[in-house]
């Protein structure tokens, strides 16, 4: 069973895992990358502990985020919040 | 030689003063083992004196999503574990194994400290308030989203007496002193309500907000952990707000609990909260979750509450009827206790050890956690969770006697 619903917005890019994170009661990271999302993979896992969420996303933002290219450059070092 | 002598004393000496175990997930040095490795069974850290290099003893501990802050009775702070959002306070960004003192804040005597998922905050004596850590939801309350890897001072409380802080995963609550009216300040994320701040939905502020709803009410302790926000009246009135427990809907402003009970303390984790009346008795507010992590398909569909029953999510600890608590202690998904002849017992979520049996099952009731130590009347044991481990420190009642 899923440990809990979180909105895609709610998560944080990490550009050192390239992943939308998430914390996990655990102390570790619930963690989703880009690809998966694109695959419509909903599930965000814990590499730490038998623990998963459920990411709450729009297929079509990250569809269309694969065609306008990567314009990532700018991402810092410092997980950001994806506002 | 004779110098060397006296540190020796010393040495043994804290020894006889302090104990201190810890257990569970390991795996960024929280736990201050030296190792990074879960513990499934209680570690004596068996070269703490080492870790103190003054005769002071820890006061107390505050355990966020990896990291630890310890404060002395002299008012230094040590901290140790996840260090890569700055929570350390060290000026870095780097997990520290082993216990280093904040030399930043050693100008002040800290007699207050909370640690969040990724953030840490400091209270001195005079009424300061320092924030380090994770700032890209507004938890540090300076203003800027930027994230700050030694203590900076909360400026917005210049002419104000700050008594406690409570650090949740994203979010802060801040305590003043001896004041009724505007008492308690958040910032950080508000999504859940957990600011308390606004009616309306808040997504985070970056300075401090007056939390509302507590005007009439004399607030002695606040706490914060996930989503939570929760804090006890001195007339043992338990308020909380933020995420809703057990499936009810999110509060976006303090509510008072409906029960006839006057609590002393709360502890809150991510689903589930514990207060402790002055009876020493133990409820648990939520945790639908907690403690049946492992259990839930065997459990079955979630029993439909009564809309609106704040009261039927309130329970009493089973198992802990026979003998009076003295100290709780919520971590996310598990929870532990002191009972008056010294025993700690833990229950809820085992998977990283942090019940401290000797496995990684989830227990439904609170089981004692054997310290290879006889609890007796001269000592006094303090219980502190994290995320997902546990602290416990073993004090004389009355060091001059020992």
């Amino acid at each position: 069973m899923s440990y809990d619903d979180v909105e895609i917005e709610d998560m944080e890019w990490n550009s050192e895992l390239q992943a939308y994170t998430y914390p996990c009661p655990c102390g570790d990271l619930f963690q989703i990358t880009k690809d998966e999302l694109k695959l419509g993979e909903e599930i965000a896992r814990c590499p730490s502990c038998s623990l998963y969420i459920t990411v709450i996303y729009n297929l079509d933002d990250f569809l269309a985020d694969s065609k306008t290219t990567n314009n990532n450059n700018n991402t810092p070092n410092q997980p950001i919040a994806v506002a | 030689m004779e110098q060397q002598n006296d540190n020796e004393e010393k040495q043994e000496e804290q020894e006889h003063v302090q104990k201190i175990w810890s257990w569970g997930a390991g795996t960024e040095g929280q736990l201050g083992t030296g190792r990074l490795e879960d513990e499934h069974l209680p570690q004596l850290l068996l070269h703490h004196s080492s870790l103190l290099p003054w005769s002071d003893p820890i006061s107390q501990l505050a355990c966020g999503g990896a990291h630890v802050i310890a404060m002395t009775s002299g008012g230094k702070v040590l901290t140790w574990g996840r260090g890569t959002s700055g929570q350390l306070g060290h000026g870095d960004l780097v997990n520290s194994l082993c216990p280093k003192v904040v030399s930043s804040l050693e100008n002040n005597f800290i007699t207050h400290v909370s640690a969040g998922w990724s953030h840490s905050g400091f209270v001195s004596d005079d009424g300061r308030v320092f924030t380090c850590g994770d700032g890209s939801f507004g938890q540090l309350g300076h203003g800027d989203y930027r994230t700050h890897c030694s203590p900076v001072r909360v400026s917005y409380f210049v002419n104000k007496h700050v008594e406690q802080i409570a650090c949740g995963m994203r979010h802060s609550l801040v305590l003043l002193k001896g004041c009724s009216g505007d008492q308690i300040y958040a910032f950080g994320s508000g999504k859940r309500g957990q600011l308390g701040i606004s009616k309306d939905k808040v997504k985070s502020v970056g300075l401090p907000e007056v939390t509302y709803g507590l005007e009439d009410v004399k607030i002695v302790s606040i706490a914060a952990n996930g989503d939570h926000s929760a804090a006890v009246s001195v007339d043992g009135c338990l308020y909380t707000w933020g995420r809703g427990f057990s499936g009810t809907p999110d509060a976006q402003f303090p509510q008072g609990l409906p029960s006839s009970l006057r609590f002393t303390v709360v502890a809150v984790g991510w689903n589930h909260a514990l207060a402790l009346t002055g009876e020493g008795e133990v409820f648990m507010l939520g945790g639908n979750y907690h403690g049946v992590l492992g259990d839930l398909e065997k459990m079955g569909p979630a029993k439909q509450l009564p809309a609106d029953s704040r009261e039927a999510i309130l329970q009493k600890v089973p198992g802990l009827n026979d003998i009076k608590t003295v100290q709780i202690a919520a971590g996310a998904e598990h929870s532990a206790v002191v009972t008056e002849n010294g025993e700690i017992k833990a229950w809820g979520w085992g998977e990283h050890g942090q019940l401290g049996l000797g496995n990684t099952c989830d227990q439904t009731s609170p089981q004692a956690v054997s310290l290879s130590h006889t609890p007796n009347e001269a000592t006094a044991f303090k219980v502190y969770c994290g995320s997902g481990f546990t602290f416990v420190i073993m004090t004389p009642c009355d060091p001059s006697q020992t």
